[in-house]
């Protein structure tokens, strides 16, 4: 299994390289041009066969490059379906080869945080996401977003609370998609609940209670709970209990009361797990 | 003379218009002939032109810079015709979590009505297609597309699943009961099938239409944990179908619970709308009712 450090060691080398690896070929090129325009003996021919060379050469690292990025792409429906060893071996072998293509590199690296994320190994998950959003993206600011969103939410499980508030305050100036809407809102349901904001989460509860209908089950549960505790904090008991019964509906509220201890207060007679105590308000 | 006019989603037209356009990868010959071509004429000149080598070296520059732009605004062009066609199928995505029916059709029409840039695209489409035909009930229709996609397409197995489980929906919503309950077979052979949380949804809905209540009251509870995991909300559909099963065994408090529970996570208008069967208890049982005002 490669490690958080050593994939982004890796990474940031073979962005140096790749750069080094560019400049090499133009290099190449302009001399090829030159050679072939001046008095040299043969230097016509010793030109062209260094353009030809450097043509070929670009060529076949792009195509190669493209390749290797569909198959990291398909990494994403492997970490779906759980099927985590394949993906593994798929990023690696991405992150491990050679590209001209920095587009290569950089959807290694976030899926690999995506992955850890999926493990629940937050941490290295957060650190590769921090790593990748450092970069200069270009063409590729699109994964941005998703990253930002993975790390805000690896963020909050570790208790980063500052870390996780940083990142979803700029998902706020981002246009998000309906799915990556959904996804900030349960991330936020989740960071306002372990700061006591119930008046924030209770704001538009009917919107949010649509959008959890198109979460992931557990993920939806989590967040309507989230939704009946700031309600009963804040004295709207019909609207509360007919979550809490949504909730228990889709999932035991014990492994609810698991994730998050905050929510132990909607069923007293679950003892929360972790230590994943409410915060004070920041 | 008047034209015919075009069916809204006609599946014939859309699965030839759509199909994808297979191009020669010429690229790479065009690349070597102009490569090739710009030895030759370098080779020609220099020969003759031997006093100007400078001429000979800013001609090929110029070749050469205007192979690479014309490579790279080729690539570019091909990915942004690609990319105009993802982002028309995440909206159709969009669209049909937001229920708004009318509008995915309406851009599958778009997308499907020209030949598709890639082959998992047009895949993608075709199973949103089925999907909106059969919100419309027009389940034979979502069937054609469905055998479609399964007869045309090597499919990944959870995609395989989720169309065959969307075929044999349809083929119970159409009463073809003897091809729905050998599509159901095949699911239960298939390899994600066993644990799957929708398979387990169309044995109910098939044990609720040939009348086997009992054996779809006791589905529903053998597999509760995966049909909550993976159907979400949908699991709603779970609880009005083994609702309408109770009200058939004359055990209105049960259907009445279960009827409470499918109306808390799904609106009764929507799974009436799903399920004729569903339909009839309309007015029998109280649905749960959503808090009103603020909180």
């Amino acid at each position: 299994m490669i490690s958080a450090d050593h994939a982004i060691a890796r990474f940031r080398r073979d962005l140096a390289l790749g750069i080094f690896a560019r400049a090499l070929l133009l290099v190449t090129a302009v001399g090829g041009v030159v050679i072939s325009g001046s008095r040299v003996p043969s230097g016509n021919m010793i030109g062209s066969a260094l353009m030809i060379a450097v043509m070929i050469a670009w060529l076949a690292l792009n195509r190669r490059a493209a390749r290797r990025s569909r198959q990291v792409a398909d990494a994403s429906s492997l970490i779906a379906a759980g099927r985590f060893e394949e993906a593994e071996k798929e990023i690696e072998l991405g992150l491990r080869e050679f590209s001209l293509a920095r587009t290569v590199k950089l959807v290694g690296l976030h899926h690999l945080a995506l992955l850890r994320h999926a493990e629940r190994r937050y941490g290295e998950s957060a650190i590769l996401c921090r790593t990748l959003l450092n970069q200069r993206l270009g063409t590729m600011g699109n994964i941005a977003r998703p990253t930002r969103l993975i790390m805000a939410d690896a963020l909050l499980e570790t208790a980063d609370l500052t870390g996780a508030y940083a990142a979803i305050t700029a998902l706020y100036q981002e246009k998000l998609s309906l799915i990556e809407a959904v996804q900030l809102q349960s991330i936020q349901l989740d960071y306002l609940s372990q700061i006591g904001a119930w008046d924030a989460m209770i704001s538009g509860w009917r919107e949010k209670v649509d959008m959890t209908e198109i979460m992931p089950t557990e993920v939806s549960a989590r967040s309507q709970a989230c939704l009946a505790l700031a309600a009963k904090k804040l004295g709207g008991t019909t609207l509360s209990t007919w979550l809490v019964s949504r909730v228990e509906l889709l999932i035991d509220p014990a492994r609810l009361v698991a994730q998050r201890g905050v929510l132990a207060e909607l069923w007293p007679g679950q003892l929360p797990v972790s230590g994943n105590a409410p915060a004070e308000p920041a | 003379m008047e034209t015919p006019k075009q069916q809204f989603l006609d599946v014939d037209r859309l699965l030839e218009s759509s199909e994808v356009q297979t191009r020669g990868n010429y690229l790479p010959l065009i690349f070597g002939v102009v490569v090739l071509l710009t030895f030759m004429v370098g080779q020609a000149l220099a020969d003759a032109m031997q006093a100007s080598p400078g001429v000979v070296t800013a001609l090929k520059l110029a070749v050469m810079t205007g192979v690479l732009i014309g490579v790279s605004s080729f690539s570019v062009s091909s990915l942004r015709r690609y990319q105009r066609q993802q982002l028309l199928l995440q909206s159709i995505d969009e669209l049909m979590h937001l229920r708004r029916w009318p509008e995915a059709g309406t851009s599958l029409e778009r997308l499907l009505s020209r030949p598709a840039r890639l082959p998992q695209v047009r895949v993608q489409a075709l199973i949103y297609l089925g999907g909106v035909l059969s919100r419309y009930h027009r389940y034979t229709d979502a069937i054609r597309v469905y055998e479609y996609v399964l007869e045309q397409v090597r499919l990944d197995a959870p995609t395989d699943l989720s169309i065959r489980i969307g075929r044999a929906m349809a083929m119970l919503h159409e009463d073809h009961l003897v091809d729905a309950d050998r599509a159901i077979s095949e699911l239960r052979r298939h390899p994600a099938g066993g644990a799957s949380g929708a398979v387990a949804l169309v044995e109910i809905y098939r044990d609720v239409k040939t009348g086997h209540m009992d054996d779809a009251i006791r589905l529903a509870i053998e597999k509760r944990d995966p049909i909550r995991l993976q159907l979400g909300h949908r699991c709603g559909d779970v609880h009005a179908l083994v609702a309408r099963a109770y009200d058939v065994l004359n055990q209105p408090e049960a259907a009445q619970q279960s009827y409470r529970a499918a109306t808390l996570l799904q609106p009764e208008v929507e799974l009436q709308r799903r399920y004729a069967e569903v339909a009839r208890l309309a007015g029998k049982y109280a649905p749960a009712q959503q808090p009103q005002g603020d909180a």
